[in-house]
């Protein structure tokens, strides 16, 4: 299993104790009295036998206090996720963070800051860096470069897939589309892997049927589910961060309750994003200090409620470039969104919104999470990391430290070196190219496609992934979903 | 005997152990041992250390420890260098410290050291070095190069105050000098009459090498 990085002092706090019961009061209410709607027949009908006052018609669930409080409390604290490589496994909640790759739909052209459809090749060797980083706890090869030239729409999430299986022995998020979480179920159980699926939420208050299948599907199958509590706030949800906070709850209450029903004990994370409108653009204000601060409030909520949360403070900027604004906004939701306890933070890779992601990014980003990871363990205090009888023993001037056993044993564990980050001196920096940590970054990726081979998969697992693929290529193709001419562009990008 | 002897006094160094580097050359003197083979040995391991260092897998606090090491040993093969009158091949002579005025230690120790493990002999005068003492040990050691270090913006002019008085001595035309520091730059050491300046540690041991080539 991989350690992530435990935090070792208090977590950040926005809120007092009063406020939080506030929310959740506050959103019990809106649970009870509004209720959610709930766009799946069998879902209505589990919510209706459980005690739940349900308006068919309306498609409209009014969830009780008492239910929702004790579908909370079975919902567990911490849940396993399985790697191809076992070693790899992570345990999502307590105080653990782990960091997982970034999303962005399409490629970021480096000349240019222009972006483009991405291809099989640049997503593998995306996927190539992010195994090679070590804080990249969880791949995420689906949402990243999910607008390709040359895979038809419905077959990207789970060809990208096959691409992070292939080329990363981590485990890997997924998520739901068009029934394509059938073949990844599959293809999990056969690989003896499970995932992190993700589904969403309309907000305001509202579950889409394609979203509850997949999570039942899920939830049968043995796997854990993150639901995302996704709010623009002014627009999706209310303006003020404690009405935003309220929503965001019932939302995880509505999805403890449904996932309890489908069968108790199953676990879940929340993924969460409450981001204020930019009121000239109507764009959701990823990057904003608001964003940091409601994700110290959810996960003030989510620690009540012993519910494991992901973040995304810090994963996105409204910068196009990568540049100074991309590497602040980023940097400082992943510090808050660690500081308040989050256990899983999308993070490494992605800017302007959801538009883009590079892999010089990811390496750049990796950095930042070392930062924030090596904060998070804090200082030791012993009578070794102390070392009073040192401080005697070296004096003042001309002693001096550089040459004690104590520095040479415990600076790379005390002092975190980032990978990339420009910390020439200056006259050297001046002799050597001036290069930037932008230009380190991109020297760092040519050298990790130069000599890092992810474990590739056994011949039978690679037949396994291919046959599910090669299934899930013709039940699409039969159903309509890829056209003739999709289809021959297709085959010749997959030869 | 004599294997086990230099396998110890370079494993000394190669574990910055400068009490067992110490006790492992007087080993090897009262056994007799040919004293250039001494320091060829101790410089062999220090090399290790530098290379280590140029690819990134050792640092500063190594490559201090590992010099300190050798420093401690180096007193007692010098001793009986100099009562033999044995001469060993280096790459030149290298009198250093940090001027006067200026208490700062480590810096110059890195430079000290990266300089042993280039092959060069060392003469480490230590911190707040008066000019005199500087030219008193150029004169002794015969020294090819005089280095001087000063972090201070208050104490940069010492190495100009340096530098007038190798001329007035008539050693200027005879000792290459180095200088280096936080507060030093490439425009100070030219202004100064300096024949050359570097920004770190290894920067001023492959300065060293060019200058002598020269």
């Amino acid at each position: 299993m991989l350690k992530g990085y435990t935090r070792k002092f208090k977590p950040l706090e926005l809120i007092s104790a009063e406020e939080v019961e506030s929310i959740h009061r506050g959103a019990l209410f809106v649970l009870a009295s509004t209720g959610l709607r709930v766009e799946h027949d069998r879902a209505l009908q589990l919510f209706a036998d459980a005690g739940c006052d349900v308006d068919l018609e309306e498609k409209r669930v009014r969830i009780p206090g008492w239910l929702a409080e004790e579908s909370v409390r079975k919902c567990p604290s911490s849940y396993l996720v399985k790697a191809r490589d076992r070693e790899k496994d992570l345990m999502i909640g307590g105080d653990t963070l782990y960091f997982m790759q970034g999303m962005g739909m399409r490629y970021l052209d480096l000349d240019t800051w222009e972006t483009r459809p991405a291809t099989i090749q640049e997503h593998k060797e995306a996927m190539i860096v992010a195994d090679a980083m070590d804080d990249v706890h969880l791949a995420d090869g689906v949402f990243f470069y999910m607008e390709r030239k040359d895979i038809p729409p419905v077959m990207v999430m789970l060809e990208n897939l096959a691409s992070g299986l292939r080329n990363s022995s981590k485990a890997q998020q997924f998520g739901y589309q068009k029934n394509c979480e059938i073949f990844a179920i599959k293809m999990a159980k056969e690989l003896g892997i499970t995932l992190n699926p993700e589904m969403d939420t309309a907000s305001p208050l509202t579950i889409y049927g394609s979203a509850i299948d997949a999570a039942i599907r899920y939830i049968e199958a043995g796997i854990p589910i993150q639901p995302c509590a996704g709010i623009t706030m002014g627009a999706e949800g209310p303006i003020t961060c404690a009405a935003a906070v309220v929503q965001g709850c019932a939302t995880v209450m509505g999805w403890a309750v449904l996932t309890q029903l489908v069968k108790p004990g199953a676990p879940m994370s929340i993924q969460f994003g409450l981001k204020p409108m930019d009121m000239k653009t109507g764009s959701p204000n990823f990057g904003s200090v608001t964003n940091s601060m409601t994700t110290v409030m959810m996960n003030q909520m989510l620690r009540r409620y012993k519910i494991p949360s992901c973040t995304s403070a810090g994963f996105t900027s409204l910068s196009k470039k990568i540049d100074y604004q991309c590497g602040y906004e980023k940097s400082m939701g992943a510090l808050i969104s660690a500081l308040s306890g989050g256990n899983l933070q999308i993070f490494q890779g992605g800017s302007c919104s959801e538009l883009l992601y590079h892999p010089v990014l990811s390496i750049l980003d990796n950095d930042v999470a070392g930062w924030v990871g090596r904060f998070l363990q804090g200082a030791e205090v012993s009578d070794e990391s102390l070392a009073i009888s040192l401080i005697n023993q070296v004096g003042p001037v001309p002693g001096h430290y550089l040459n004690t056993k104590h520095t040479r044993e415990h600076w790379k564990k005390e002092h975190y070196v980032p990978a990339v980050a420009d910390r020439a001196p200056y006259p050297e920096w001046l002799v050597t190219g001036k290069k930037d940590a932008l230009t380190l970054a991109k020297e760092r990726m040519d050298h990790i496609l130069d000599n890092h081979t992810p474990v590739p998969l056994s011949d039978n697992q690679e037949k396994i992934v291919e046959n599910i693929l090669k299934e899930a290529r013709l039940y699409y193709k039969e159903k309509g979903l890829i056209s003739d001419e999709e289809w021959t562009e297709y085959m010749k990008a997959l030869e | 005997m004599e294997t086990m002897i230099f396998d110890n006094l370079k494993k000394a160094i190669l574990e910055y152990d400068s009490k067992a580097s110490a006790e492992w050359a007087q080993k090897a003197m009262d056994e007799k041992l040919d004293p250039v083979k001494v320091m060829d040995a101790m410089t062999e391991a220090i090399q290790i250390v530098g290379e280590g260092f140029g690819r990134d897998e050792l640092f500063l606090p190594e490559l201090v420890g590992a010099g300190e090491a050798m420093e401690a040993a180096t007193p007692i093969i010098e001793a009986e260098l100099k009562r033999t009158g044995a001469k060993r091949e280096s790459a030149g002579t290298v009198v250093l410290g940090t001027v006067f005025g200026d208490m700062h230690n480590i810096g110059k120790s890195m430079v000290a050291t990266m300089l042993i493990t280039n092959g060069f002999e060392v003469v480490d005068l230590g911190i707040n070095v008066q000019k005199n003492q500087f030219i008193n040990a150029i004169k002794e050691h015969n020294a090819d190069i005089v280095a001087m270090s000063a972090l201070l913006t208050t104490t940069v002019q010492e190495q100009k105050n340096v530098i007038e008085a190798l001329k007035q001595e008539g050693l200027r035309e005879k000792v290459k000098v180095m200088v280096g520091g936080g507060a030093i730059s490439q425009e100070f050491a030219d202004k100064i009459g300096a024949d050359g300046y570097a920004p770190s540690a290894p920067g001023a041991a492959e300065l060293a090498r060019q200058l002598l080539a020269n």
